[in-house]
């Protein structure tokens, strides 16, 4: 669709808007069609399997859903940044063999595992950031080598064994009665936290807008006086930061053991978060409420399908039915504005 | 002198071994709209970018507003108060032309971009260029490319700059939308603005320039005031003393059309184009960017559909409706752009002669048969001149002359009865370019009909029997083969008065 602005012509009854209010609406039509999405999903279940809405139910997909959305705060910016990491899942085992070491052997009390996960994220993000940003190879490919390194690195540590006899000095973050106020996972509470600070910079500040810039356009975001380089840089940093939390929350959630398995999968389950959620995998669009919401969807599907019973290859089959249309919508949107 | 808002004296630039500027001198005082002209490759582009801190001078010095400054990077210039519109307008498709606008210098309140004071500046910019104010919130993926290179403007000014450039604005634009163009342009002058502005159309620069600078290979050669100049100077300037050009004579060949244009169209890019070209004969047809020139040859290969009118081959109408149709009717292209329309880089050059042929050269039009593709390629190696240890060398590695003559082997694998070339040695050094002449003669000689689309008027004059002038969408006039530069320059930029010697 076109609009040609013709200087001679009458305007044509424009949308009367607020003052202020130029930018798209806070909840974008996607998003809209998530929650509903989402609504529809949880009554159905809630008629099929009135266990669903029990606080039994809903604590553990709740502590489920937190590292993976609060990842996907992070994959949120570098996707619209017109990036992507596909090595979430190694640098998620880095980060959290090295705090189960370290809380076992040397006993470190919660505020320094917390740190030392943080730590570590970080520097692993750092590393992707500077190779992605100022390197200039593709991103996909820098992840996809430092996936590898990430997960040599981790199984190292775990020198071929779990990680067994962990304190529960993380218990506050985890899924028993200590890692809740109110019937709220404190997890999942700091999560919702941290997308509402995360949404509000995307959506408000300069910095944030210059994400948006970057992945519309990179050439004109520096002709506009962008720093492309170090902006591309602190999207890999901040999902390093968020990968070392979320290591806290997995620990935390599990038993007093840690497996080799850990952080498997997880930067699929985290791209497919984002990319459901309405983030265009092309950059330049996105949110993060829609992140949010995305990966309850996906977590919803999970819980469903085990409570239902069914054969839990469906909710693969689901999950990837929904990552179709969200691209799909996403290609359609864009080869009919190209047909302009 | 406070008088000069920009000066740059004695500027030098090089890429590698090509001396892009020689020595350049510009001074720009405010209130003056300054053009600069040149041809292809005169050094405009590269003298904008220096001033806009695209790239960085070898030599020379810049002063702005009587202060020596150094221009180091893109920050630099809009510090200063430098704004560049771009030819292809830098927007951001999926944000808001109010966030277009101020994308890089937002207004912060508090930590928080102010979005209500950034709307009120964004439909005063917006009222400036005769927009309507509703276009603030609309995202500018949905604008077409018209508007969206008002708003490129509108981002510009913005930053209230005191020198403004303008990379060949009108080249998108109607003549109602340039109209508009002007009188904003006008107004900023009025304001002090120094306006820089660059296009290759000269008529519309005797409405709008107060001076001109024109270069010629590399160099400024004089700043004129534009009462001084017609259209024709202006050629004559960029041209300078016409080359003399020795060209071996060729028989025209008479007989029956091989291609011809009825009063082809294709809405918004051209229109009533009728033309005949002969087996043997090589025809050209040159025009500006934004002439439609070049989506005459995407219609006659299939790339694009004509809205109206008849192409015929050897008599009989055609449609082609996809490369692949052109082909199989005997339309071959080359098309201009050999990296990204082209070459496979990473492939041989077996490879890159024989695909889009494999049926012709496999068993069972199945599986390919290496011997015959090798075979092939070697032949036409051997034919054009192919530069290479042999053909399993990968294109990539070539240099741009050797490329292209793979690029055109390519295209006469089937004998194509017609072959159209786009800019058939662009980046291509001038041992290669003679020797891809000569091909081309030799094909016409054969009795291929030969097409040549080109920017590069010395060759269109050099090698063509006839060279069609398009202007504004269709032909405007016909030269023959010893057309000076100057007249063919005069009737592509619009000189009213020049019409051609038919030949």
């Amino acid at each position: 669709m076109s609009i040609t602005v013709d200087p001679n012509a009458a305007p044509t009854a424009p949308p009367v808007r607020g003052r202020g209010r130029v930018l798209p609406a806070p909840v974008t039509p996607a998003e809209m069609v998530l929650i509903l999405v989402l609504v529809v999903l949880w009554a159905a279940l809630a008629f099929a399997t009135p266990a669903f809405l029990s606080a039994g139910s809903i604590i553990p997909l709740l502590v489920e859903v937190a590292p993976v959305a609060l990842i996907g705060i992070g994959m949120t910016f570098v996707i619209i940044a017109g990036g992507i990491d596909v090595s979430v899942g190694g640098a998620i085992m880095v980060c959290s063999v090295v705090t189960a070491k370290l809380m076992r052997d040397q006993g470190l009390p919660l505020v320094l595992c917390v740190v030392v996960a943080i730590a570590t994220g970080a520097v692993l993000g750092l590393m992707n950031g500077l190779l992605i940003a100022y390197g200039r190879v593709h991103a996909i490919i820098i992840t996809f080598g430092t996936a590898n390194v990430f997960l040599f690195i981790g199984l190292q540590i775990f020198a071929s064994q779990p990680v067994s006899g962990m304190p529960s000095t993380l218990a506050w973050f985890g899924r028993g009665v200590d890692g809740q106020t109110l019937g709220v996972p404190h997890s999942f509470a700091i999560t919702v936290l941290l997308a509402a600070a995360a949404w509000w910079y995307l959506r408000h500040t300069a910095g944030g807008r210059h994400f948006l810039g970057i992945g519309g356009d990179a050439v004109a975001a520096r002709l506009a006086g962008i720093r492309v380089q170090r902006r591309v840089l602190l999207t890999y940093v901040i999902t390093g930061v968020l990968i070392g939390l979320a290591s806290i929350f997995t620990l935390a959630k599990g038993t007093s053991s840690l497996d080799q398995s850990v952080g498997n999968g997880q930067e699929l389950a985290v791209i497919a978060a984002v990319v459901i959620g309405g983030t265009s995998i092309m950059g330049g669009r996105g949110s993060v409420l829609g992140t949010l919401l995305g990966a309850l969807l996906v977590q919803t599907v999970k819980s469903g399908v085990t409570q239902l019973g069914w054969p839990s290859q469906l909710s693969d089959l689901f999950v990837g039915i929904f990552i179709v249309l969200a691209v799909g919508t996403d290609l359609l949107r864009q080869r009919a504005r190209r047909a302009v | 002198m406070s008088d000069i808002r920009l000066s740059l004296t004695g500027i030098v630039k090089s890429y590698a071994a090509v001396k892009a500027i020689r020595h350049a001198d510009f001074e720009l005082r405010p209130g003056q709209v300054h053009a600069l002209v040149g041809e292809n490759g005169a050094g405009k582009s590269t003298l904008i970018k220096i001033i806009s801190g695209a790239v960085t001078p070898d030599a020379g010095d810049i002063t702005y507003d009587g202060q020596p400054v150094t221009i180091t990077s893109t920050v630099d210039a809009i510090d200063l108060g430098i704004a560049t519109v771009y030819q292809e307008p830098q927007l951001f498709a999926e944000l808001t032309v109010a966030e277009n606008i101020f994308l890089g210098r937002e207004i912060v309140k508090r930590g928080r971009v102010d979005w209500a004071a950034q709307n009120e500046r964004v439909v005063g910019l917006l009222d400036t260029l005769d927009l309507p104010s509703e276009l603030a919130t609309v995202t500018v993926g949905n604008l077409s490319v018209a508007t969206q290179q008002q708003v490129s403007i509108a981002k510009a000014l913005a930053g209230k700059p005191g020198v403004l450039i303008l990379d060949e604005p009108s080249a998108i634009l109607t003549d109602a939308e340039i109209d508009v163009l002007f009188r904003v342009i006008r107004k900023l002058a009025d304001e002090g603005v120094a306006v820089i502005y660059i296009s290759h159309r000269l008529d519309e620069l005797i409405k709008i320039a107060d001076q001109v600078t024109v270069m010629r290979d590399g160099s400024t050669i004089g700043t004129y005031p534009i009462g001084e100049l017609s259209v024709r100077r202006m050629a004559e300037l960029m041209v300078g003393e016409a080359l003399s050009h020795e060209r071996s004579p060729r028989a025209v060949p008479d007989g029956p059309p091989m291609l011809e244009l009825k009063s082809l169209a294709r809405v918004g890019h051209f229109a009533d184009v009728s033309l005949q070209l002969r087996a043997g004969e090589i025809l050209g047809l040159y025009g500006l960017i934004g002439s439609g020139v070049a989506e005459i040859a995407e219609c006659i290969h299939g790339l694009a559909s004509a809205s109206g009118g008849e192409i015929l081959l050897q008599g009989k109408t055609i449609a082609p409706r996809t490369p692949r149709h052109a082909g199989e009717a005997g339309i071959a292209l080359l098309p201009a752009n050999r990296k990204t329309e082209g070459m496979f880089s990473f492939q041989s050059i077996a490879f890159n002669i024989s695909v889009g042929h494999l049926p012709r050269l496999s068993f069972g039009r199945a599986f390919v048969d290496r011997r015959k593709e090798h075979a092939v390629a070697k032949d036409l190696m051997k034919r054009l001149a192919v530069k290479a240890p042999d053909e399993n060398y990968a294109i990539g590695n070539l240099s741009g002359g050797n490329a292209q003559k793979v690029m055109l082997a390519r295209q006469l694998v089937e004998r194509p009865k017609l072959l159209l070339l786009a800019e058939p040695t662009q980046g291509v050094d001038i041992g290669a370019k003679e020797e891809i002449h000569r091909i081309i003669a030799d094909l016409a000689a054969n009795g291929t009909a030969v097409l040549i689309v080109t920017s590069d008027l010395q060759e269109a004059l050099r090698i063509t029997d006839r060279l069609l002038v398009v202007r504004a969408g269709t032909i405007t006039a016909e030269f023959g083969p010893d057309a000076r530069q100057v007249d063919v320059l005069a009737a592509a930029a619009g000189d009213a008065g020049q019409a051609g010697p038919a030949a």
